[in-house]
């Protein structure tokens, strides 16, 4: 196989994650969904590396795996095992429409990357439309789920696609811009946590639809 | 002590202040003035160093620092007058309403220590994005300014301002999300087409190089950019944490959000829209812009007339004022683009000053609700009078400054041939008009509750307001040349994406010939 085609098919991998750390029933192993998640998303990198020569993505699936795979599901499983005996908010979605919608954010992004007339995206169009749908199917994670460290793994879903992004198109990048995005993203997690903890301590839920006092 | 140093120490200062009021809170009885002075140093400083960075910008056309990384010009300059003069005004009210917090119990030594560190780290991020030429770093900047300041949001600790932070949180970073994946989109663009790949992170040179970019690439990400920095400045149909936000921050911090970071998300906008309108031709950039700004004028017009509480009536005004200056920019050409930028700094002035009025409100009663707040006039006649000017202004009276930038904006619309949607636009602005004015007069006059005494609270809380009124007036009576020279490179800048590019429009009077041709 390939590096190319290996590229393309475990990005495919990505999806099927995805899912899990969306619809997995234990909050908590969502966090350890995400893990795994990262480690395929460092496994790209990797792949790519070799077959790039790009000696810098040697260098993002090193601060990958120490962010990605280790700290902030380290920081979301503690945080979800601290509320583990709370009754768990159910979805918005049914999985059927959530299946749906996520085919929808799928079919847009390989018609839209389509258009892109990059040289150097050509051979990885598929990966490309599958890391922006991947995007998608973080927001939809952080619409559909009630939970509030649930919203917290959307965003680092929408984040693990704008990251594949960035190493498909630009993989020469320089260390330091993956640095400030990956580091922005890790404070953030942090700070959703923290803030997440003061609502659990303070208001005695996890569930978004209780937090109603505002009209939006 | 050169441009460059500026451009340091404009950083290091409020970061290096931040610093010493977070530690502040274990110096015992010395946290207070402590705190208080290093923020009074900080604004006062970042003041003093934004005008002298402007005043080079209108000697040498630009500043740069940091090997390219620091980058200031007329458009950069708009955005960071706006920033030192607001954050010192708000930073000075903010000392009076704390001082006030303090004495009722709302705040001790350590909320105190907090908020005076992240007031400095947040402006520090935004005079960060305002100067950076690194696209990558903007972003980065946006973020932090986000999550420094959701702890600012939710600093009283009860359940709705817990629930506002938290929705302002997961909102703004979604938006920033989009960002990142529009900002990350035009690097990758820029990284496969310049001859020197590292420099794909500056800003000044993509703009130079932005003939080459795919312009596929750069269509998907500015709408990218729109959605998610949009969010961020508070456009419909993504404002929807902005009400909640604005109502249940304090006020100086709403203040802030209002404007400085919603502007500030502007600049990013705008910057991203110079390369898309070279690589795709100015109608795309245009038809999104006229879009999004006339439905959030019209959303906003509408919800601000079913509003019963000051703080959220507020939040939609500057979903309005924010939508008129996409509107702006949506005419295109030179005299679109100036009377945007000069609403842009309009809008600033008159939101700070209902901030304060608001945040005076809400120390003397206790409430920001319709049926609570009456007899302002009676119990706090000097904020009344601050409410009276602010309202006037907001909703276009002359002889205040938005009205200038509003009666440009239509001139500018007219002459461009957009009759239709410049008579919704006022027809709009009749349903602001009439929503501050219910309002107003509810609030001013009346009995005032029998619990709440009479008096104002101190008078740094009413200081900044006052300043702010003859910032307002003066600048609704006359445009002074050296900010007309600067609103004139920007738009040079904006329309031509080259630094050196001026505009015809010289003065107001170039607004006033097209509209006597029209009329004749």
């Amino acid at each position: 196989m390939s590096s190319v085609t290996l590229v393309n098919s475990l990005t495919g991998l990505l999806i099927l994650t995805s899912f899990l750390v969306i619809e997995v029933k234990q909050p908590r192993w969502s966090a350890v969904m995400y893990s795994l998640q990262s480690i395929v998303l460092v496994g790209i990198f990797i792949v790519l590396a070799s077959a790039t020569h790009a000696n810098e993505l040697y260098l993002w699936a090193a601060s990958a795996f120490v962010t990605k795979v280790l700290l902030v599901p380290w920081i979301l499983y503690r945080a979800l095992s601290q509320v583990g005996g709370q009754e768990q908010p159910r979805n918005a979605l049914s999985l059927t429409l959530s299946f749906i919608l996520a085919a929808c954010a799928i079919a847009v992004s390989f018609l839209v990357v389509n258009q892109i007339q990059l040289k150097a995206a050509e051979p990885f169009k598929p990966a490309l439309a599958i890391s922006m749908a991947h995007f998608f199917f973080g927001e939809l994670c952080i619409l559909t789920q009630r939970n509030l460290f649930k919203q917290v793994l959307g965003f680092c879903l929408m984040e693990n696609g704008s990251h594949l992004t960035l190493a498909l198109l630009a993989f020469n990048a320089p260390e330091l811009v993956e640095i400030g995005i990956a580091t922005d993203a890790l404070f953030g997690v942090i700070v959703m946590v923290v803030l997440g903890n003061q609502i659990f301590r303070n208001l005695h839920t996890l569930d978004t639809s209780d937090l109603r006092t505002l009209k939006g | 002590m050169t441009e460059t140093t500026y451009l340091l120490w404009l950083l290091l200062i409020p970061l290096l202040l931040s610093l010493l009021a977070f530690v502040a809170r274990w110096f015992g009885a010395l946290t207070r003035i402590i705190v208080v002075l290093a923020h009074l140093v900080s604004v006062t400083l970042v003041l003093v160093l934004s005008v002298l960075t402007v005043q080079a910008v209108l000697g040498s056309g630009r500043v740069f620092g940091f090997s390219g990384w620091l980058h200031v010009d007329a458009l950069g300059a708009v955005f960071l007058l706006i920033t030192g003069v607001v954050s010192f005004l708000i930073g000075l009210y903010s000392i009076g309403y704390t001082d006030q917090q303090l004495r009722t119990g709302g705040f001790d030594s350590r909320k105190l220590s907090t908020y005076y560190g992240l007031f400095n780290l947040f402006l520090f991020t935004m005079l960060l994005l305002v100067t950076s030429n690194n696209i990558i770093m903007m972003w980065v900047a946006m973020e932090a300014g986000t999550l420094g300041s959701a702890f600012m949001v939710g600093v009283h600790g009860d359940r709705a301002s817990l629930e506002a932070a938290w929705k302002y949180l997961v909102i703004c970073l979604v938006g920033e999300a989009f960002g990142l994946y529009g900002t990350v989109l035009v690097y990758s663009a820029a990284f496969n087409t310049l001859q020197v790949p590292a420099n794909a992170v500056l800003w000044t040179e993509i703009l130079k190089n932005a003939q080459a970019l795919d312009p596929a690439m750069i269509k998907i990400a500015f709408v990218f950019v729109l959605v998610g920095f949009g969010t961020k400045a508070g456009l419909f149909p993504m404002h929807a944490w902005l009400p909640d936000t604005y109502s249940e921050a304090p006020s100086p911090v709403s203040a802030m959000l209002s404007a400085v970071f919603a502007t500030c998300a502007l600049l990013v906008i705008f910057r991203f829209s110079v390369i898309t309108s070279i690589v795709l031709g100015p109608s795309f950039v245009q038809i999104l812009f006229l879009v999004f700004g006339t439905i959030s004028v019209a959303a906003a017009s509408f919800f601000m007339y079913v509003q019963h509480d000051v703080k959220r009536l507020l939040a939609y005004s500057s979903i309005e004022n924010i939508g008129f200056i996409l509107v702006a920019f949506g005419l295109g050409g030179p005299a679109g683009i100036f009377a945007g930028l000069l609403q842009t700094i309009n809008q600033s002035l008159v939101k700070s000053l209902l901030w304060c009025a608001s945040g005076n409100i809400f120390i003397k009663y206790r409430a920001r609700n319709l049926e609570r707040v009456k007899g302002i006039l009676q119990a706090i006649p000097a904020t009344g009078v601050l409410l009276i000017v602010g309202a006037l202004a907001v909703v276009g009276s002359p002889p205040f400054n938005i009205f200038l930038s509003k009666f440009l904006i239509v001139t500018a619309g007219l002459a461009a041939g957009y009759t239709w949607l410049m008579i919704v636009c006022l027809l709009l602005l009749l349903v602001v008009f009439a929503a501050f004015f219910r309002f107003i007069a509810s609030m001013l006059f009346g009995e005032k509750p029998q619990d709440v005494a009479a008096g104002e609270s101190n008078w740094l809380t009413l200081l900044p307001g006052g300043v702010l009124i003859l910032l307002i007036l003066g600048l609704g009576l006359f445009i002074p040349s050296p900010l007309t020279a600067l609103l004139r490179g920007a738009s040079g800048l904006l329309l031509t994406g080259n630094a050196g590019g001026q505009i015809a429009v010289t003065d107001v009077k170039d607004f006033l010939l097209p509209l006597a041709r029209l009329l004749r």
